[in-house]
């Protein structure tokens, strides 16, 4: 009996190798743990054995079954293998490239804006949002521009017909309805909503009636920052620009304040800095934002008492900084959309 | 607004500061637009030569080996030389070994790479005379050769063209920018001496009887001075050549000196030729509504009620404060001159000056402010330049009505009030010596008390001065803003967070870009045809801008997509294969008469010219579409199941039986997308379809106040399925169908178990239908919270949901 298991494990190994399908497996088990199966054959004549005999037959019996079945095990993973093969289709070749679009893109507008407003919240300002179209009352009036005053010819504005409507921009008076030439008119609004102190930094596209060219153009992205406070000083004005400055430039970046004008600050500066790292435009004095401490009369113009408050307020060219970041020479490149350069920016 | 270093230069010594004005003007507030050198200061050994052979360097491609003429006899200078635009008998600036440049460069013989040159031919830049330091300065018209440089450049000058701002008037003359740069160097400086005049009675009589003053809230002082007997002609050197230096084209001796005066002391004058001052008379007056004027650049003016003239009995002469008549000029034959120095209201010229769109070098001052104590000062100035170029003399008293409207003004100022603004530590002393320097007068009071405080008195030009903050501007514009001390930002913390608006838009984009879109930016403003092409006369009326600067933008945008099909035609053009593109941005919206400013998302899927993939994919379509949009929404908390789109028709730029539109504008969004129309891409010259999407919300929905979600338990049991096919007419909406089959399915379960959802798995035309039907097939889930559902149960209720559905409604049961 013996010999006779060795040979159908030995036949049973030999012929394992040509079972290929699940089908050829189950014939193949058939063939040696069926009920007509040789091994199932060996398993009967164990009955006829002399008692003495037996235990020792048993054994061995199950020892050939387990190999037969390891036998089985293999050849089924085997096959399950081939089976997952052959529906994964050919093996890839990574090299070609995948059809579907390539990663999508922020525009560098938007990427610029977002890094100035990640630096000024990092410092305690959040985003305070405005409309475009704004009236002359909160875009000059409330920040000390009266329609005589000399200033407003710093701005050259694009007015709406008298007779349009806007349904959730609201007027203070009867005045008239402008695309806003800075986001200042946003602090308006948000003083004129809530007490002090603030800290808000308002992101937003901004118009002046201006011929486009390399460095103007119509529409445009400014960012302006106010902080109000008690006893908030020209000091920490130098501190919060030096900061921004730096996290933006890189810490070698240098600044400077020039004294300037404007009519909702005062003193009112330009902010100047100089970078050993930026190209062509290296260790030059660039002017990139002005800045200044908030007039008194525009806190008496929201109703915040000026003998207890006081602030500063900042503003600057979202283009302005992209173009000296990334060394862009023509701010039209921002409003034509070309792939090429929109991808650049990923 | 120009100033010449050598008009400066007549009242303040300069010697020590003239090479540093161009940083100290930015540093006390004036930006520097512009520095025009002219001429050169004499410079020993440098002389014109003439370039007679030129021959490449042995050693160095880049160099060249010249011969050079220096003088009419004797050898050429062989001189090396690394600049290329020039040629063979070019005349150059020659620095011959010994002289000593502007910039400090002494040149020496020297060898270059091995080659001898005696000397260096000249960039303007080495001479001083401008920024071009690349090529050689090429000397037209063939200056003698030998000749000193700075004989070709006379007159030696730098003009600053400064930009004052508008709150500081005073400082549009020659006389305020020293009075700036003396107050910050420190140093004295001195107002031009004038001769005494009489004002009492004299012997002569003034050249005309009268003067008066109709309108003096507009002007409240005017001096008119006689002078007789002048002899009209070219001014001398010195006034032309400043005159030109700060652009000014010199015309007579009597125009001259009064526009050298108003650029010297900032003060407007006009002279009349006293025999075209019709009756004797001059009349400050209303300008009558209608009256004309033909001013001196010989154009004809219609003035209104508003204005301020100077007549005589008969006629307007001048446009008071803007520009004077070619009646009343001054030419050649002019022997007697009235002369007017005068205060006008600034809001008056300025209402004035912007009608008539004439801004002139007076007008520009009126209408800032001059100094309301500056018009007799500047008469008598200009009365002793005019005698003095003339010959002429003086007639009479002056006519005078009225008198300088001063304002005198006094601030209080603690000096700790300025520390307090400054944030770090500056003397009493240094403060008040500043102040001082800037001709304010300062008085100390209650010394011995605690509180210190100051009594400013402010001269009659600084009308900016009014208040202690003013001060404390003026005290750091001239102590010096670089003294700001350095130190570390400290805020408050966050007390609350972004709008939002900003939020939503990070939110939009960051999706958008994670599906393969690249944003794009577009201006706000669109032309009138296009407006007109895509929305209904009456809401692109309501677009409209009042002052469109150019025919391409006129009209405020009301979609993202008309900007993003600008941007696949570019792309497309360029051969950059455009597919997936968006934009966030605001759009204005008409809604019931209404103009609504809304926060928006447009997107665009463009097809393309068949572009060849080495792996196929299905091109997206309608559904894509609303997927994204649907997305988007609920990144605003709208969700897609609550959304009811229907299909648009025959609205611009939709492809009929393509498009849907969802509007819940009283709530505050809207939503539209599908294919654009074949015309729209046909218009834009787009290759192959296009979809879009674009979705409409207000702010105020957006900032509308968070809900928190309450939890909702759900049922631990499995659900049953039970699926249903209806046949119904082709036109009828599914979501028409599939709302029927749930109200109907809710009804027949009632109360003994939910009806989870009813849900489209299939739709289907054509075979075994009859025509003009299309059947759906809906799963229909069920479940109970407390049980697993029997089939007995289930089938129940299905029974009647299909009996239910066909009846009254058209549907039929697809058996």
């Amino acid at each position: 009996m013996e010999d006779t298991l060795k040979s159908i494990l030995e036949q049973a190994r030999t012929d394992v190798d040509g079972v290929r399908t699940r089908a050829q497996l189950e014939a193949f088990k058939a063939g040696l743990l069926g009920p007509n199966g040789s091994f199932t054959g060996v398993l009967k004549s164990i009955g006829g054995l002399p008692a003495k005999q037996r235990p020792a037959a048993g054994k061995l019996v199950n020892e050939v079954k387990q190999q037969i079945e390891a036998l089985l095990d293999q050849a089924r993973e085997r096959i399950e293998k081939a089976e997952a093969a052959a529906q994964l289709g050919p093996p890839v070749d990574p090299t070609l490239p995948s059809p579907d679009g390539g990663p999508g893109t922020c525009h560098l507008l938007t990427r610029v804006c977002e890094e100035i407003c990640t630096i000024f919240h990092k410092a305690g300002f959040v985003v305070a949002e405005g409309s475009e179209v704004e009236t002359e009352y909160y875009c000059f009036d409330a920040l000390n521009t009266p329609p005589d005053h000399p200033a407003r010819d710093l701005h050259d504005t694009y007015y709406l017909p008298a007779s349009v409507r806007f349904g959730n921009i609201s007027k203070k008076r009867e005045e008239r309805y402008i695309l806003r030439t800075h986001t200042s008119s946003v602090q308006i609004r948000t003083m004129l909503q809530q007490p002090p102190p603030l800290s808000i930094i308002s992101p937003g596209r901004c118009f002046r009636r201006d011929t486009a060219d390399a460095t103007h153009s119509a529409n445009f992205h400014q960012v302006e920052g106010l902080f109000v406070d008690r006893h908030v000083t020209v000091k920490d004005l130098r501190a919060i620009l030096d900061y921004f400055v730096h996290q933006i430039f890189g810490k070698g970046a240098r600044t400077r304040l020039r004294p300037s004008f404007f009519p909702f600050t005062e003193p009112s500066f330009e902010m100047d800095f100089n970078s050993p790292n930026l190209g062509k435009l290296s260790d030059r004095w660039i002017e990139i934002m002005g800045c200044g401490m908030v007039d008194p009369v525009v806190f008496e113009e929201v109703g915040y008492d000026p003998e207890q408050w006081t602030g500063y307020a900042f503003g600057m060219g979202i283009e302005r900084i992209a173009m000296i970041l990334h060394g862009i020479d023509d701010i039209r490149h921002f409003y034509q959309n070309d792939l090429r350069f929109l991808r650049q920016f990923a | 607004m120009k100033v010449s270093l050598d008009w400066l230069k007549r009242y303040l010594n300069l010697d020590d500061a003239a090479d540093r004005l161009e940083q100290i003007f930015p540093l006390i507030g004036f930006d520097l637009e512009e520095v025009i050198r002219c001429g050169l200061s004499p410079l020993d050994k440098v002389v014109v030569g003439e370039v007679t052979a030129i021959a490449k360097h042995p050693g160095a491609d880049k160099l060249s080996v010249c011969e050079v003429r220096i003088s009419s006899r004797g050898k050429p200078q062989s001189i090396v030389c690394g600049a290329s635009n020039f040629k063979t008998g070019d005349r150059v600036p020659v620095a011959l070994p010994g002289a000593k440049l502007p910039g400090g460069a002494e040149i020496g013989r020297s060898k270059i790479r091995g080659i001898d040159s005696d000397g260096m031919m000249c960039s303007p830049s080495e001479l001083g005379l401008g920024e071009e330091h690349e090529g050689l300065l090429i000397l037209d018209g063939k200056p003698e050769i030998g000749t000193p440089i700075h004989e070709v450049f006379p007159g030696q000058d730098c003009v600053y063209d400064l930009d004052v701002t508008p709150n500081r008037p005073d400082c549009l003359s020659h006389i305020g920018i020293a009075r700036e740069l003396a107050a910050y160097l420190r140093i004295d400086f001195s107002y031009p001496k004038t001769n005494p005049r009489p004002d009492g009675p004299s012997a002569k009589q003034p050249l005309i009887e009268g003067l008066s003053v109709e309108t003096p809230e507009n002007c409240p002082h005017y001096l008119a001075y006689s002078i007789k007997g002048v002899k009209i002609g070219p001014s001398p050197d010195w006034l032309q050549s400043l005159l030109k230096a700060v652009g000014l084209r010199p015309i007579n001796n009597v125009v001259d000196v009064t526009n050298f005066v108003l650029h010297e002391l900032g003060q407007p004058l006009h002279a009349f030729d006293a025999k075209k001052i019709r009756g004797s008379r001059i009349i400050v007056r209303a300008a009558r509504k209608g009256e004309t004027i033909t001013t001196l650049d010989d154009k004809k003016r219609v003035l209104d009620s508003e204005m301020t003239v100077i007549a005589d009995a008969e006629r307007a002469l001048v446009i008071g404060g803007v520009m004077g008549s070619i009646d009343a000029e001054v030419d050649e034959g002019t022997t007697d001159i009235v002369l007017e120095s005068a205060y006008f209201n600034p809001g008056n010229i300025r209402r004035t000056s912007r009608r008539l769109a004439l801004s002139t070098d007076s007008s520009y001052r009126f209408e800032r402010g001059v100094d309301p104590l500056g018009a007799e000062f500047a008469a008598l100035r200009a009365i002793d330049l005019i005698i003095e170029t003339t010959g002429g003399e003086l007639a009479g008293p002056p006519l005078v009505e009225g008198k300088p409207p001063l304002r005198k003004v006094e601030i209080k100022l603690i000096p700790d009030y300025v520390r307090g603004v400054l944030g770090f530590p500056v003397d009493d002393l240094e403060i008040r010596e500043v102040l001082e320097a800037l001709q304010l007068k300062v008085s100390v009071h209650d010394e011995g008390r605690k509180k210190k405080s100051w009594s400013v008195s402010v001269p009659s030009f600084r009308g900016d001065l009014d208040r202690p903050i003013d001060l404390v501007e003026e005290f750091l514009r001239i102590y010096g803003c670089d003294k700001i001390p350095s130190s570390t930002v400290s805020m408050p913390g966050l007390l609350s967070n972004d709008d939002p608006v900003a939020i939503f838009n990070r939110e939009m984009s960051a999706y958008l870009v994670g599906q393969h879109f690249h944003e794009c930016k577009h201006y706000s403003m669109r032309a009138e045809a296009e407006s007109r092409q895509w929305f209904s006369n009456s809401t692109a009326d309501s677009l409209a801008l009042d002052n469109p600067l150019t025919s391409e933008q006129t009209h405020l945008r009301a979609s993202l997509l008309p900007g993003l099909l600008d941007a696949i035609k570019l792309n497309q053009s360029h051969r950059n294969n455009p597919r997936r593109l968006f934009e966030c941005g605001h759009v204005f919206r008409e809604h019931g008469g209404e103009v609504w400013e809304m926060v928006s998302a447009g997107f665009v899927l463009a097809q393309g010219p068949e572009s060849q993939e080495w792996l196929a994919r299905e091109a997206p379509d309608f559904f894509t579409a609303l997927n994204f949009v649907n997305n988007l929404l609920s990144l605003a908390g709208v969700a897609a199941e609550n959304m009811s789109y229907l299909p648009v028709r025959d609205i611009q730029p939709w492809q009929n039986g393509h498009a849907a539109r969802a509007e819940v504008f009283e709530d505050g969004y809207e939503v539209e997308l599908g294919l654009l129309d074949h015309s729209i891409l046909k218009a834009w010259d787009i290759e192959g379809a296009v979809l879009a999407g674009a979705i409409y919300l207000s702010p105020e929905f957006l900032k509308r106040p968070a809900e928190r979600k309450r939890y909702m338990p759900f049922s631990p049991f499995p659900s049953s399925t039970k699926d249903i096919a209806l046949v119904v007419d082709s036109d009828t909406l599914s979501e028409q169908v599939r709302r029927d089959l749930q109200d109907n399915a809710r009804k027949a379960a009632g109360k003994s178990f939910a009806v989870e959802s009813v849900s489209v798995f299939d739709v289907y035309t054509g075979e075994g239908l009859p025509e003009g039907k299309k059947s759906i097939a809906f799963s229909l889930i069920f479940r109970a919270p407390n049980r697993t559902l029997t089939d007995t149960e289930v089938n129940k209720v299905f029974a009647k949901i299909q009996k239910g559905i066909t009846s009254g409604t058209g549907y039929e049961v697809r058996s």
